[in-house]
This record gives structure tokens, C-alpha cells and sequence, in this order.
């Protein structure tokens, strides 16, 4: 029963975080190019390009969070193939179990850190491009990090789970 | 304690753990301990932010995924065989020149083997070439072409080292065909002599530059584009990437727009993310380097015991392939030119020679096992263990650094334009 609700969590943090990273992706295609075509007619919006780079800033940590839940982080994978080379499945669980706690723990640290920035900023900031206060773009940092940190303690519980499968 | 928390970091990186939480912890450690708040490391990521040419990774990752995906590799072999199949080692040729000249305007050497990896590979395993060498040849080209106008490392430095960037780009040139002739050379020893060669037939040379016509526009556009002025790196990779879209969807149809797409754009985001992270965090380690003046002291010491020039660009060569692997370009640039400059003019370097030969150490630290990024980035875009990335890598290396000893003590062929 809490198996199938973590399966479900992760999976609708999932989906979610594809959809909008399809949304970034096809924003900032679409911006980008109608900004350039605009100054060739000698019209521009400078919130363009401000607000194109802060949607890759943010899908950085979507496609991060994807990563994490499918455990496909960048990584020295030199003894988690060793350990797949002695056959040992129950080892092998266990220290994939410890990575994700490990980055579990490091996301959270992260996320307490970037709450700290995020605080001082809407208290210091100030206006961005767009009328956008420069503590909400700052703020894609512990919402990405949330994510990131999300799918990793998510990922704790389903990985005995996909290799029994 | 403080020492016991690296060695456990370290610890942690080398069984396996994401390298950007290798990063983070890193450099959240290294400020708790300097009594600096967390949010200090928060800070240095929000520079990525102001990156301007940020967006040239998503969109040439994208583009190069959407082609990957696409019937785009089979046309490109078909008219690659019938250009060059009669060359001995054409292919691999062609695709290092490709490599260089994608890498030269993307500056960013993930990019690269991201976008045409996929592209690349079937090609030259297709042509005969062996697995090693041609998951080599890719991870190599990767940083291949960082040395060539209009390259974002070589303006960085210029800025950095108030440098005239112009004299910069025309330095670079020479430089960079030798590492391209040296790689040919040995891509034709690997598999032009051994392969099988087509005999050459220009109506099938026209017909298949007839079936690829729109993607063989590409380069030649961007190259175009970038090179002729027109437009920026930035703006090029956004009509790369709308270009592409359409000429893959609407014009050979290989794709569909709501079913292929949408997983094209999550597969190819997943890579993004994972190395923009690495890449936001590494800023925030840089930020801690920087302040504790780390690399300032390596220098210091070598400066107590070298006094002669020769053996200073040995040091030098050494000390900028270990930084090179384990530094992004940029952070790399940003922290250690200053600091190397003051020493090399001590020893009369010229400025510009010193340029190229940072830019070609932090080009071969790419590559330099453990660590250096090309490594993992092939290793994830491949599906292959880093242990086989590093043999694969280990001759194209050792010609590199060949490469490295010419450029390094001949300076003719860096200031080739200048005498």
C-alpha cells in the first residue's frame, strides 16, 4: 500500500516535470527566435533574453530531477561496476540505496542553503526584468533543489522495488 | 576534522556518487568551515544564470538529439560514403573537422559529443572503425576545435588576461590543425588502410547530396552565420534548433511532433540538466578556490624550485592538465590565468604563446582520466562504463600530448601569423 503511493508520488513528480520541461523547452525555442526575427525589424524586448536564460536555469534542475529519478546523474561509475561484476544483486541495492541517501542529505543541506538565499533576496532584491522581483527568480534554486532532493529520497524506496521486479 | 571531511567527500565521489552533490558538498563544507553561510555557494550558481551564451547547451543538445533520433545519420553516411568512402580514413577525417569547427562556435565541449555523438557513432562503426576507436575519436572531438575563431574559452581568456583577442583568434589556427592532422593521421592508420574503399561515382554522389540536402544546409548556415557575423552563437543554436524541428518533422517526416518530440525533449534535457548542474555547482567550488587562493600556492611552490624556462612550461603543461580535469574551461580560465601570467612573463613567455598553450592543456584535460568531463559525458551518451571511455581515450591522448610537447616548444606555430 505505501509502496503503490510512493510509486504513484514519483510518478506524477515525474510527469509533472516533463511537462514542464517540454513547456521551457518549446518557450525558449519560440522566444528566442521571435526575438531574433523582431530586431530584424528593429523591435526589441529586453526581457527576452534575461527570461529565456532563467528558463534554462530552470530546466537545468528539472532535467536534473529527471536524472536523479532514473539514476542517470554523471557520476565515476568505476565500483558500482565492479560490484555489478560480482554478482552480488543484495550488495549492489544496498549501495545504490546509500548513494541516494548520501545525495538525499546533500539536496537538503542544498535546499536549506538556497531558502537562506532565496529569504535575503526578496528582503534586499529588487526588480528584475518583467516586473519580476528578483527573490521569485532566485527562488527556482530550493524549488529545483526540492525536486532534485525529492527524487532522490523517492528513489531510496523504489530501488529494491524495480530490481526485485 | 576539516581534512577527514574531504577525504570522505572524495571518498564518496570515487564510489560512485553524483559528481554536482560531490560539488555541493564540497564547497558547503569548505564554507562551514571558513564560517561562511551556505547560501554563499547559492550565490555562485545564480551566475549561470547571467551566462549569455547559456542557451546554445539546451538548444544544440536539442537539435543534435533530434537529428540523432532522425533518419538523418543514414542520409549523412550515405553521402559521406559517397564523398569520401574512396579517402583513406575520410570518414573519421570529416568527422573531427566536423567536431572541431561544432565545438569551435558552441564553446562548451559536452556539447558536442551530445549533439553529434549520436550522429557520429553509427557512422563510423558503419565504416568499419572498432568500438574503441571510434568512442575515442568522439570523446577526443568533443573538446576538438576549442582552439579555432570563434571560440568562447579564447575570448574568456582574452578578457581575463587583457590580451588582444583578435591576434588570439588568427594564434589558434595553426595550433588547431595540428591536433586535427595529427588525429587524421592516425583515424587513416586505424581503419582508412584496413577498410573497405567505394569506388568513387559522381551520380551517386549527386543523389545522395540530393537526399541530405537540408541537413548538409546546416553547417554550411551556422558556419556561415557565426563566422560571416551575422549572427551569435546564441541566435545560431536557436534557428539550429527550430531548423532542425522542421526539416526532421515537416520536410523528411522521420519524426512526429506530439509523439517523438516530446521524449526527444526529455531525453536530451536529462543530459542538459545533468551537466548544467555540475556546471552551477563548480562555479560555487571555484567561488572557494578562489577566495583561499589554492591555486596561487601550487604555484608558489613551484616557483621556489623552477628557475628555468623550459622546465616551467613542463610544470606549467602538468599543472594545466590536472587543473583541465577536473576544472570547467571557463572556472579554469577565470581562476588560474591570472595567476600563472605574472610567473610566465618572469620567464619571458610570450602572451600569446601562453594563451595557446593554457587553451590546449584545458583541451586535452578533457580527456585525462580519472576525471576529466568528456570521459562521463560520452560515458552517459553512450551507455558505456568510464572504464572503457578511458582506454578508448589513452592513444588519442598520447597524441595530444604529442601535439602539446610542438605547441609548447615551438612557438612558431602559435605566433605563426605574428613573425
Amino acid at each position: 500500500m505505501i509502496k503503490e503511493i510512493i510509486q504513484k508520488l514519483d510518478h506524477s513528480l515525474e510527469q509533472g516535470t516533463r511537462l514542464l520541461l517540454i513547456a521551457c523547452l518549446f518557450l525558449m525555442l519560440g522566444l528566442s527566435v521571435t526575438g531574433i526575427v523582431l530586431r530584424w525589424f528593429q523591435i526589441s524586448f529586453s526581457w527576452i533574453d534575461p527570461f529565456v536564460r532563467h528558463l534554462v536555469f530552470l530546466s537545468a534542475f528539472l532535467g536534473g530531477a529527471l536524472a536523479a529519478g532514473s539514476g542517470k546523474h554523471i557520476a565515476i561509475d568505476i565500483f558500482s561496476k565492479i560490484l555489478e561484476s560480482w554478482d552480488n544483486p543484495r550488495l549492489l541495492k544496498g549501495f545504490k540505496v546509500f548513494i541516494s541517501i548520501v545525495s538525499a542529505l546533500a539536496c537538503l543541506w542544498m535546499v536549506v542553503a538556497s531558502i537562506e538565499f532565496t529569504k535575503s533576496e526578496l528582503e534586499f532584491g529588487k526588480e528584475s526584468f518583467f516586473g519580476i522581483h528578483s527573490g521569485f527568480l532566485v527562488s527556482i534554486i530550493p524549488f529545483g533543489m526540492t525536486l532534485i532532493f525529492l527524487r532522490f529520497v523517492l528513489r531510496v524506496f523504489l530501488i529494491p522495488g524495480k530490481a526485485e521486479e | 576534522m576539516e581534512p577527514l571531511s574531504y577525504f570522505l567527500i572524495l571518498l564518496l565521489a570515487l564510489i560512485g556518487t553524483p559528481i554536482f552533490i560531490v560539488m555541493s558538498l564540497f564547497g558547503l563544507t569548505a564554507f562551514y568551515f571558513a564560517e561562511t553561510p551556505g547560501a554563499a555557494l547559492i550565490i555562485e550558481m545564480y551566475r549561470l544564470a547571467s551566462a549569455p551564451t547559456l542557451l546554445t547547451i539546451p538548444l544544440f543538445t536539442f537539435a543534435g538529439y533530434l537529428m540523432a533520433e532522425s533518419g538523418s545519420p543514414k542520409r549523412l553516411l550515405k553521402f559521406a560514403e559517397a564523398a569520401f568512402g574512396w579517402l583513406p580514413g575520410g570518414v573519421a577525417i570529416v568527422s573531427l573537422i566536423i567536431c572541431a569547427f561544432f565545438t569551435a562556435f558552441t564553446g562548451a565541449s559536452g556539447v558536442t559529443i551530445i549533439a553529434l555523438g549520436g550522429l557520429l557513432y553509427p557512422i563510423l562503426m558503419k565504416e568499419g572503425y572498432s568500438e574503441k576507436f571510434t568512442l575515442g575519436l568522439i570523446t577526443t572531438s568533443g573538446s576538438l576545435g576549442l582552439l579555432f575563431p570563434p571560440s568562447l574559452p579564447i575570448i574568456l581568456y582574452g578578457l581575463v588576461a587583457k590580451t588582444d583577442i583578435d591576434k588570439l583568434f588568427k594564434a589558434g589556427i595553426v595550433p588547431g590543425f595540428l591536433l586535427i592532422l595529427i588525429l587524421s593521421l592516425w583515424s587513416i592508420k586505424n581503419g582508412g588502410l584496413k577498410g573497405t574503399r567505394i569506388k568513387f561515382s559522381l551520380s551517386n554522389l549527386v543523389s545522395a547530396f540530393k537526399g541530405s540536402f537540408w541537413e548538409l544546409l546546416l553547417p554550411v548556415g551556422v558556419l556561415y552565420g557565426i563566422y560571416g557575423g551575422i549572427t551569435t552563437a546564441s541566435e545560431a543554436s536557436a534557428f539550429t534548433a527550430l531548423y532542425v524541428l522542421i526539416i526532421e518533422c515537416f520536410i523528411y517526416r522521420d519524426l512526429s511532433l506530439f509523439k517523438d518530440v516530446p521524449k526527444i525533449i526529455v531525453d536530451s534535457m536529462t543530459l542538459v540538466g545533468a551537466i548544467l548542474l555540475i556546471l552551477c555547482c563548480a562555479l560555487g567550488m571555484t567561488s572557494y578556490l578562489v577566495d583561499e587562493e589554492i591555486p596561487m600556492q601550487i604555484l608558489e611552490v613551484m616557483r621556489e624550485y623552477i628557475d628555468n624556462k623550459y622546465v616551467f612550461l613542463l610544470f606549467l603543461n602538468i599543472f594545466l592538465l590536472i587543473v583541465g580535469s577536473l576544472m570547467d574551461i571557463f572556472s579554469a580560465i577565470i581562476v588560474v590565468v591570472p595567476l600563472i601570467i605574472p610567473i610566465a612573463t618572469e620567464f619571458q613567455i610570450d602572451p600569446i604563446h601562453l594563451a595557446i598553450i593554457f587553451l590546449t592543456n584545458l583541451e586535452i584535460g578533457y580527456i585525462t582520466p580519472p576525471v576529466g568531463i568528456n570521459l562521463f559525458i560520452s560515458s552517459f551518451r553512450f551507455g558505456k562504463p568510464v572504464t572503457q571511455l578511458y582506454k578508448a581515450s589513452i592513444p588519442f591522448l598520447v597524441l595530444l600530448l604529442i601535439a602539446l610537447i610542438l605547441i609548447t616548444y615551438v612557438p612558431s606555430l602559435s605566433l605563426f601569423w605574428f613573425n
